[in-house]
């Protein structure tokens, strides 16, 4: 197996464990609520009254819960089908919902927050090799996520910049570093490495903005 | 420590999970079971709840933001070797139910686990943590386990 080979596998790897865990901890939200409505049940109809309120909120956690899980399998089943072509045609502005949707999870566990935007809601079709695109995003997340404290907020903007289309990746925050040891940092974490290698394959061009937190990726 | 009711041994534990509706839920069906239950939603609060209240049993979940789970159960193991710990996760690796063994975890379950399931390994551990009390004491022949709770 090739390094190339290697470090894909290992992409989807972390992400399907990623996404796995997210089903584990959403069925077993399904799976407590239904078994708390059938304790409910199984009591007198006394107490099955004194429980009624609890027990429309099972329902509704049910509800809810099966709605998170139906939208994380079709994303996941969507992420799931990214190697099938070299070439796509793709709007940037959702591909960036999808992406965060999928990640959000990484960020989260650092107390940080990842949102997707767009520049004045304008629509921005791009024909790229998918799957290349998601691992530069990813490795561009993991790298923002490897130097940011908690309480962050990192912005995924899909934007236009100099007639290319572009994902602006914009990080704020109180605690946040200077752009100088954010860069630095960003530098020396592994993640940077992979970027650029995979930014170069998909003929992306990384732009730093050494005034703030931001850089992009200039998707040619 | 356990408590009791109605003279009855209640086996209090600590359910330490981020995802909260599934923490609340779980915490309100051992409730209903006889448990005195609490939660704690990420691992810094757990630990902080350990200073007022140590738990027989904790059910501890791996992945959650701030201090996770394998940390908590080494930091617990340290400060309150008694109490036992129960890994209930989503994250099924190999390695991490190897090194969350060696760190003196009790049992480890994956989510989505049945609710007997659940309950028989807590009453197992609590049965582990009262033999082990038991046999760190002084020998005292007139006193048994049983006597004693």
């Amino acid at each position: 197996m090739n390094q190339e080979t290697e470090k894909t596998l290992a992409f989807f790897g972390r992400m399907t464990a990623n996404l796995t865990h997210e089903f584990k901890n959403i069925l077993a939200i399904i799976q407590e609520s239904a078994g708390l409505m059938e304790d409910i049940m199984a009591i007198s109809p006394l107490a099955r009254d004194k429980y009624q309120e609890r027990f429309n909120n099972s329902m509704n956690t049910i509800k809810n819960q099966l709605q998170r899980g139906m939208e994380m399998a079709s994303r996941f089943n969507r992420f799931a089908h990214t190697p099938d072509h070299n070439s796509a045609e793709l709007e940037l502005g959702e591909t960036m919902v999808h992406f965060c949707t999928l990640t959000e999870r990484f960020a989260r566990l650092k107390h940080i927050t990842l949102q997707a935007d767009s520049q004045k809601g304008q629509e921005i079709k791009i024909t790229t090799n998918p799957l290349l695109l998601y691992m530069v995003l990813f490795y561009s997340l993991d790298a923002c996520l490897s130097v940011l404290p908690a309480q962050c907020e990192i912005r995924l903007i899909s934007a236009k910049k100099d007639e290319n289309a572009a994902v602006k990746i914009a990080c704020t925050g109180k605690q946040a570093p200077s752009p100088e040891q954010f860069f630095t940092g960003l530098r020396q974490s592994n993640a940077w490495g992979e970027l650029e290698n995979t930014a170069a394959q998909l003929n992306a061009e990384l732009k730093c903005n050494t005034d703030d937190l931001c850089f992009y990726l200039i998707l040619k | 420590m356990a408590g009791e009711v109605n003279g009855k041994t209640t086996i209090r534990i600590l359910l330490v999970d981020d995802e909260e509706e599934f923490v609340t839920t779980l915490s309100e069906r051992m409730e209903m079971r006889g448990f005195d239950a609490s939660v704690a939603f990420d691992g810094q609060k757990a630990m902080e709840a350990l200073k007022t209240r140590v738990p027989d049993v904790m059910v501890l979940d791996l992945r959650m933001p701030g201090i996770d789970g394998m940390e908590v159960l080494e930091r617990v193991k340290k400060t309150n070797p008694e109490a036992q710990v129960i890994i209930l996760t989503g994250h099924g690796s190999y390695k991490d139910e190897e090194q969350a063994r060696r760190l003196g975890a009790f049992d480890y379950l994956q989510k989505p686990v049945g609710v007997d399931t659940l309950v028989k390994s807590i009453q197992k551990a609590y049965q582990q943590k009262i033999e082990s009390a038991y046999a760190a004491e002084p020998s005292d022949e007139s006193q048994s386990p049983q006597n004693r709770h």
